[in-house]
């Protein structure tokens, strides 16, 4: 009952976003919809080297990172992010399945991965509370 | 007969009669010693010498054979109480010989001595030998030597201590001079191609021989016939010599004995040779080990080997590297090039390769066949690859374009839909929407990964194979005995082999189960698909065992489906996966 509690209180707060992705439609797109559903998007960036910089930059509780960028891998961009102090929620999407990456998306230290056709805001609550410590 | 045969026949008589004569005269004054040993050797030195003058008239070891075979006669000749004969018989009967040999042995077989090394060798000995023999021309004391009564004068400050000392000081020396001898032959063996080294193998006998016999000969006495170790080292010294112009002579004619490997080669030939072979044959004939053969593409400034395989001419080279090409040709266009060790006989290799003619023109036409299927091949390996590449670049379009805008067009139906205000027939209207195009880029994700899987690329064969397990209507077992990337080529071949199979079971086999196995040995990717179904799967039936057979077949795989009615079907590929 208290960690119930303690989660309405997480997700009642303002939850800042940073978007990655090479489409600019789709960022839009998701922009529109987490900020329908209570999100902050603070930032957005269209290859993994800004994405990276922006991040450390703004320091968002959530990255919400394309897996395919024109420059360096979604996997790659987790990597560095994490070598970074304090480094933010980070959930993988793609236009391909989950599958088609094999073990990669296990092991790139992501929270979780979805599908960009399934975005949505309870699926990324879903993703985020799933693989909460 | 030619004149010059006449002059060669008058020289083997004249020969033998100083040969035979000066034993003669050994025996007729009780001259302790084998003669017929002696004899045999000093005859055996003039037939050696004669026949190779015969055969090899400008090469220098003819004549020296002979004069080494008649010098030490002079010796015998010594015995006769004339004046000079007897001081000749003990300084350049007894010593000159050694020089003589010396310097057949080094310049064997072409007579000339190659480095200056050798010509400072051979020139050490001779000084040593005309020292020696200008000494006992000033010393020698007949009478000392046990002839008091001889009526001739002695040399001008005749005495038997000083010849003795001189003579016995030499021979010791001698032993050093051998030595020096030994390393200048060692030389020339190091520096000897391995053709040369087959050549010279009667060489290395006969200086075996000769160190022996000179080496015994040091630590004897000078005076052989007082000391019976001396006297038994001088017989045998006598014994040895004989074989040496049995080597020489089989030395020198060995290219005429390699003429008629020549006509072997030809019967050789007559039998029906396995492709390939031909290199073999050669080698063996002409005694060259590192001898190859390559073919000329016709038209073409190309060569390839027997297999077909494209290769280049070498360069001249040195020392061991060095090579000799010599191009066949027929009416003027090259067909052959033979690539061989310089030390061989133009003469001959030419000879080889005419009487080799049919069959090297045989094994052309071959290897040109074999270039061209392996051309076919090779194209075959770059339009799979070509394909490949236009799969992988169709998969990313779509994954770039029509699958990113689907994605994007979910997302807006899905907010659409949220939006408060919409009716119900809209709202189900925009569900129905949100389904059909969930279909759509469920079908266009199946597509992409069909076209080209991109799992493969991503993280390797072993788990793109269990990406297709995992996504298979029927369960499917995988083993895999590694997880390090194969050449691109190959995890494509490989994953069409186990994709195509496994929907061959789904499909058709009724099968319960499935195990798909990759392995790899001695640079080998072994993939192979079992199951439990009905079996009958017919490989020369529809496109898709056929087309795996080829994909295989590009990488220079092979492809085999085992099946039995009720026993299953076995799709086996072994595609080599070191390159």
């Amino acid at each position: 009952m208290q960690a119930a509690q303690e989660n309405a209180i997480i997700w009642a707060m303002p939850f800042s976003v940073l978007i990655v992705d090479d489409h600019p439609g789709f960022r839009a797109q998701a922009r529109a919809l987490l900020t329908a559903a209570g999100y902050e998007v603070v930032g957005e960036a269209a290859d993994g080297e800004s994405g990276v910089r922006v991040a450390r930059d703004l320091s968002p509780d959530l990255m919400l990172l394309d897996v395919q960028l024109p420059d360096i891998t979604g996997f790659e961009v987790v990597r560095r992010v994490h070598s970074e102090p304090d480094p933010p929620a980070v959930v993988l999407i793609s236009s391909r399945d989950a599958s088609d990456y094999g073990s990669r998306i296990g092991r790139s230290g992501a929270r979780g991965f979805i599908p960009k056709a399934e975005l949505s805001a309870s699926a990324l609550r879903a993703v985020l509370e799933g693989s909460r410590p | 007969m030619t004149p010059r045969r006449w002059w060669l026949a008058a020289l083997a008589v004249a020969g033998v009669a100083w040969i035979l004569g000066g034993e003669w005269v050994s025996i007729h004054h009780g001259v302790r010693e084998n003669h017929l040993i002696d004899a045999l050797g000093g005859l055996a030195f003039l037939a050696g010498g004669i026949i190779a003058l015969d055969r090899r008239p400008g090469n220098t070891i003819g004549p020296l054979m002979i004069a080494f075979g008649l010098i030490g006669y002079l010796g015998n000749w010594g015995n006769l109480n004339v004046p000079v004969l007897p001081l000749l018989g003990v300084s350049i009967g007894q010593w000159a010989g050694a020089p003589i040999l010396a310097q057949i042995a080094l310049s064997y077989p072409t007579g000339r001595l190659r480095t200056t090394f050798d010509r400072v060798v051979v020139g050490l000995i001779y000084a040593a030998a005309i020292s020696v023999i200008v000494v006992i021309l000033l010393v020698f004391d007949p009478r000392s030597a046990g002839c008091p009564a001889c009526a001739w004068e002695p040399a001008p400050f005749p005495s038997g201590s000083a010849f003795l000392a001189v003579t016995s000081g030499f021979q010791r020396a001698g032993a050093a001079l051998v030595l020096l001898f030994l390393l200048a032959v060692w030389r020339r063996f190091r520096r000897a191609t391995p053709a040369e080294r087959w050549d010279l193998a009667s060489l290395w006998v006969a200086v075996c021989v000769i160190a022996l016999i000179y080496l015994l000969g040091a630590f004897a006495s000078p005076s052989p016939l007082a000391d019976p170790f001396a006297y038994l080292i001088w017989e045998l010294q006598s014994l040895l010599q004989i074989s040496l112009p049995v080597i020489f002579v089989w030395g020198l004619l060995s290219a005429r004995l390699a003429r008629s490997a020549v006509g072997d080669l030809v019967v050789e030939l007559g039998r029906s040779l396995p492709p390939g072979e031909l290199q073999a044959s050669l080698s063996r004939t002409l005694r060259d080990p590192s001898l190859e053969l390559l073919y000329a593409l016709e038209g073409q400034e190309r060569w390839v080997n027997a297999r077909g395989q494209p290769e280049s001419l070498p360069g001249p080279g040195a020392g061991h590297q060095a090579r000799t090409v010599t191009v066949v040709e027929r009416d003027g266009r090259p067909l052959a090039a033979l690539i061989h060790d310089p030390a061989l006989d133009q003469g001959l290799v030419r000879a080889a390769a005419a009487a080799a003619g049919m069959a090297i023109e045989n094994e052309r036409l071959h290897a040109e066949v074999r270039a061209q299927l392996e051309e076919v091949r090779a194209s075959r390996q770059r339009i799979v690859e070509a394909g490949d590449r236009e799969r992988r670049r169709v998969e990313r379009n779509l994954h770039d374009g029509a699958q990113q805008r689907l994605a994007t067009l979910a997302l807006s139906l899905a907010m659409i839909r949220d939006r408060a205000g919409a009716g119900p027939a809209v709202a189900a209207s925009l569900a129905q929407a949100s389904a059909e195009l969930r279909q759509a880029i469920d079908e266009l994700r199946e597509l992409a990964r069909g076209i080209h899987p991109a799992i493969l690329s991503e993280e390797g064969l072993p788990a793109a194979v269990e990406s297709l397990a995992d996504r298979s209507s029927l369960p499917v077992r995988v083993v895999a005995d590694f997880d390090a990337r194969l050449p691109e080529p190959v995890e494509t071949a490989a994953y069409f082999v186990v994709s195509e199979s496994l929907a061959n079971v789904a499909k058709y086999a009724r099968a319960s189960r499935a195990q798909v196995e990759l392995s790899r040995c001695n640079g080998t990717l072994r993939v192979e698909v079992r199951d439990d179904g009905i079996g009958g799967a017919d490989p020369g039936r529809g496109s898709g065992l056929l087309g795996l057979a080829d994909r295989v077949a590009a990488v220079r795989g092979s492809f085999r489906v085992d099946t039995s009615p009720g026993g299953g079907t076995r799709v086996l590929a072994e595609i080599p996966c070191d390159a």
